[in-house]
């Protein structure tokens, strides 16, 4: 009878925390002179459509890998776009030598560590692995 | 061990690092393969038979894309198609130089931009049907040319889009009606102009070439207009029936809707021909799909009619006698078994209300295929 009970509110802390809404903040290195960024912006340097950020440099966009719960997030809320639809969309851009997706990258910690190296680079992880070693220049 | 754990990333980060990471070598593949099943010879598509067929639908395409510089970069595509005895030959092959972020230069064998599929016309994963209907996309009988084009992408609020200008040449065999002609098409120019706002899109394209052929089928049908001219008394209309450096045009219009639950295509086509011996046609075709889940069930109608010149020479080409007015219904679902392989099964209903000026036939065209990208 307790196994089952502590069974019950295991299964309960599971459900409510699988539940509970975690915030994604989209990042660059501390050192990247940009500020804050519309989703606008941040959509088109993750579809290949823009190549720099808005002060002129470079922008290297970085994806978390496929099955992250937080890259489910971006793509629907940041890229208002299904898994199926940009699936199609990059498929059409790489044969034509159009562009390639941005590259897969890890999770939370991998993203957060390429992003505090390279100033040139953009990614977006959970809001609590945010530390000074990057700047948040929008958040969902 | 440990240190493994934190060399990774930063490995990772060297890799990633500009110019390092567009330093990469990018080779990516697609493959297709499928079987047709056509239930009335009489009729021509996809160059299926009653016996059943494989090879026309395997097409394997490979390609090569490097970085050269920050501003140049080489792509190659080779294909190679069963329905061409796997003959390989570039669909693409050129050098992009990047004048800055939204304005490219190309260079070498391109893709010509006919149609909305045009640029991923063998990358059968890149859409729903089995291959993209052939009253439409089937009257050109080619798709790529060599040249030079100039691409300028623009961006406006929420709209987006670009403007594509090309010119060059197409030299080569081209297969119509089961026999190969040389052609030269030459003075080879046109214009693509696409835009995308949220989930629908639009584009529209112009295209002209100087058309020459040397082929004994046209040969013999110049040679029969002369006849049949010269029969109704006007010799001179035998002129217009000449083939060597007319013009041919090619407009399209198309439309896209994609809200990741509903898909909407259609597209409008026309040929224009200065030599009557082609006839001038209109085609088109209207396709909406829905995604449910895995499952993407679609269902697509296709027209294509040709329309007689005025006057003498509309005579003599109802003489000859060139018409062809036919139709299709494709029904079919596609089933994404992962993120890289599609598989597909179609039956599409073809009617051939008129061909070559006299009554056509009705067949039906049994397709699966499966569509894998690498």
């Amino acid at each position: 009878m307790t196994l089952l009970k502590h069974s019950c509110s295991a299964l309960l802390i599971t459900i409510a925390s699988s539940m509970s809404f975690a915030e994604t903040s989209v990042i660059v290195s501390a050192s990247n002179p940009n500020s804050t960024m519309d989703q606008a912006t941040i959509s088109r340097i993750f579809l290949g459509k823009a190549k720099s950020f808005p002060d002129g440099s470079q922008a290297l966009p970085v994806d978390q890998n496929t099955g992250s719960k937080t890259r489910e997030a971006f793509n629907s809320t940041v890229l208002s776009k299904s898994d199926s639809q940009l699936k199609s969309y990059w498929s059409r851009l790489i044969f034509t030598g159009k562009g390639t997706p941005p590259k897969q990258a890890g999770t939370d910690a991998e993203i957060k560590a390429l992003v505090a190296n390279n100033p040139n680079i953009i990614g977006y992880v959970d809001s609590a692995a945010v530390d000074g070693t990057v700047k948040v220049v929008h958040k969902f | 061990m440990r240190k493994n754990i934190y060399l990774a990333p930063s490995l990772l980060a060297m890799a990633i690092a500009s110019p390092a990471m567009a330093n990469d070598l990018n080779i990516n593949g697609f493959l297709s393969v499928g079987a047709t099943m056509l239930d009335e010879n009489k009729v021509s598509v996809a160059d299926a038979d009653e016996q059943g067929s494989f090879k026309q639908n395997t097409v394997l395409g490979l390609q090569v894309q490097k970085q050269i510089n920050d501003t140049t970069s080489a792509t190659g595509q080779l294909v190679s198609r069963g329905s061409e005895g796997y003959s390989t030959n570039a669909a693409w092959a050129f050098v992009t130089y990047a004048a800055n972020d939204d304005i490219d230069l190309r260079m070498g064998r391109l893709r010509i931009p006919f149609f909305q599929y045009s640029d991923f016309l063998e990358v059968g994963y890149a859409y729903n049907w089995v291959r993209p209907p052939s009253d439409v996309y089937g009257r050109v009988p080619f798709s790529s040319l060599d040249g030079i084009d100039f691409t300028q992408r623009f961006s406006s609020g929420s709209i987006d889009g670009s403007v594509q200008v090309y010119y060059g040449r197409f030299e080569g065999p081209i297969f119509i009606n089961g026999s190969t002609n040389e052609a030269d098409f030459r003075n080879f120019t046109g214009l693509a102009l696409s835009a995308n706002m949220g989930n629908f899109g639009t584009r529209l394209s112009y295209h002209q070439a100087e058309i020459i052929m040397d082929s004994d089928e046209l040969a013999a049908a110049s040679a029969g207009a002369a006849g049949i001219a010269t029969m109704i008394g006007d010799p001179s209309a035998a002129e217009d029936f000449n083939f060597s450096g007319q013009t041919s045009q090619f407009i399209a219009a198309g439309l896209t809707y994609d809200d990741g639950a509903y898909m909407a295509v259609a597209e409008w086509t026309a040929l224009n021909h200065e030599s009557s011996l082609l006839l001038d046609d209109q085609a088109w075709l209207v396709s909406v799909a829905t995604r449910i889940d895995q499952f993407t069930p679609h269902i697509t109608y296709t027209n294509e009619k040709g329309s007689f010149d005025s006057g003498n020479e509309g005579i003599i080409q109802k003489a000859l006698p060139l018409l062809s007015e036919q139709s299709s219904i494709t029904v079919g679902l596609r089933y994404d078994y992962d993120s890289s392989t599609a598989l597909k099964f179609e039956i599409q209903n073809n009617d051939e209300t008129t061909a070559a000026g006299v009554d056509g036939e009705s067949a039906t065209l049994y397709s699966v295929a499966v569509d894998v990208i690498f």
